[in-house]
């Protein structure tokens, strides 16, 4: 009985359908450009942004989309650390059309927020571009964007500036409150 | 009283006088650099295996085994590839039913394997035939750790092999992907 049931479950088995759709087969072909890009000194609470163009070099017009992509610590530059947070990177669009043989541009800001913890800090994240397709085969194009942060510097002018003023503060009251003492 | 109002609020402009250069300097310069416009860029000149009706527990391999594909390097920056896959869903309820990829190449109730050989590599892979699993973790295609990543104007062709499940449901349509990727060397 029971080699029956087994049976009667393998002669289905042969009959299933496996892959792709019935489209006429394709190359996939576009580029990204640039291949890395480094920003420097990026204070902590600020943003800066910059553009990437994706080239379509297909003879079609495809659906292109942009993701940020956590590399590998081996796969990261030397010296750099994981980027902390991908919410920090937005795109203008996260995905875009492009027509056959055409480019377009995608902005892209890296906002860190405030904290001093952020400071003389190297990232690295990826940009991943990729081509919407429902084929078996798929392309995505990493583009490197190496991070780094302003160092936190000791503010002496905001020191001596508060300093001196706390002090002149300081005698101001006291000279007001003793010359209100002495005409009492 | 008047000597003192004015002595405080001297000493506040006085303050504030030296600090506001200070705070205007927390604006600093920041610097972004291209390098140098590169482009990256990576072509396939096949993305469809349509394998048509499978059994159970079978090997399949494109034809030809392992010229079935050609990656060719475009751009202009050298590039390290990789390569990962994905569970083959049900075409027509993709939440419903799927095979899970294998985490080394194996197959099992529902469970399939994924294959990759490139030509001329006759010794990588767990089996040492040049064959590699594909996971649905990234790994290497070309094996740049070696030192080698290619360069704009290298092609490599490769080929495909798939291990059916030892046991599936019949008669539902599979789909999966498989993404060949880039990044500058």
């Amino acid at each position: 009985m029971v080699g029956h049931i087994k049976l009667a479950g393998l002669i289905p088995a042969l009959l299933v359908i496996i892959l792709p759709s019935l489209t006429l087969a394709q190359d996939v072909n576009f580029g990204v450009s640039p291949a890395e890009v480094r920003i420097s000194d990026l204070p902590p609470g600020n943003a800066t942004d910059f553009e990437l163009i994706i080239h379509n070099k297909d003879e079609i017009a495809h659906n292109f989309t942009v993701t940020t992509f956590p590399p590998p610590e081996q796969e990261r530059r030397e010296g750099r650390a994981e980027f902390p947070d991908d919410s920090w990177i937005s795109f203008s669009s996260p995905g875009i059309e492009i027509a056959a043989d055409s480019q377009a541009n995608v902005m892209v800001t890296v906002a860190i927020p405030q904290g001093q913890k952020w400071a003389g800090q190297d990232w690295e994240i990826w940009l991943g571009v990729a081509c919407e397709s429902p084929d078996l085969l798929g392309v995505e194009l990493y583009v490197r964007c190496l991070v780094s942060t302003a160092a936190g510097k000791f503010n002496i002018g905001l020191f001596i500036g508060s300093a001196v003023g706390v002090v002149l503060l300081g005698c101001g009251v006291y000279y007001y409150f003793r010359r209100k003492a002495k005409s009492r | 009283m008047k000597v003192a109002v004015t002595s405080v609020a001297i000493a506040i402009m006085l303050a504030i006088a030296v600090s506001l250069p200070a705070l205007a300097q927390q604006n600093s310069t920041i610097t972004i650099t291209m390098t140098g416009l590169n482009e990256i860029s990576i072509s396939l000149d096949k993305t469809q295996w349509p394998l048509g009706t499978i059994a159970s527990n079978t090997d399949y391999e494109t034809i030809p085994q392992i010229q079935w594909c050609t990656l060719t390097v475009q751009g202009t920056c050298n590039v390290n590839t990789f390569v990962v896959g994905d569970d083959a869903k049900w075409v027509s309820d993709p939440n419903t039913y799927k095979w899970t990829l294998s985490s080394d190449g194996t197959n099992g109730e529902h469970i399939y394997g994924l294959w990759f050989r490139i030509s001329g590599d006759t010794t990588r892979g767990p089996l040492g035939d040049g064959y590699v699993p594909i996971t649905k973790t990234q790994g290497e295609f070309w094996p740049y750790s070696a030192g080698s990543s290619l360069a704009p104007g290298d092609t490599k062709q490769f080929g495909l092999r798939l291990l059916s499940p030892t046991y599936f449901f019949s008669s539902r349509q599979m789909q999966t992907q498989i993404t060949v990727s880039a990044v500058a060397a």
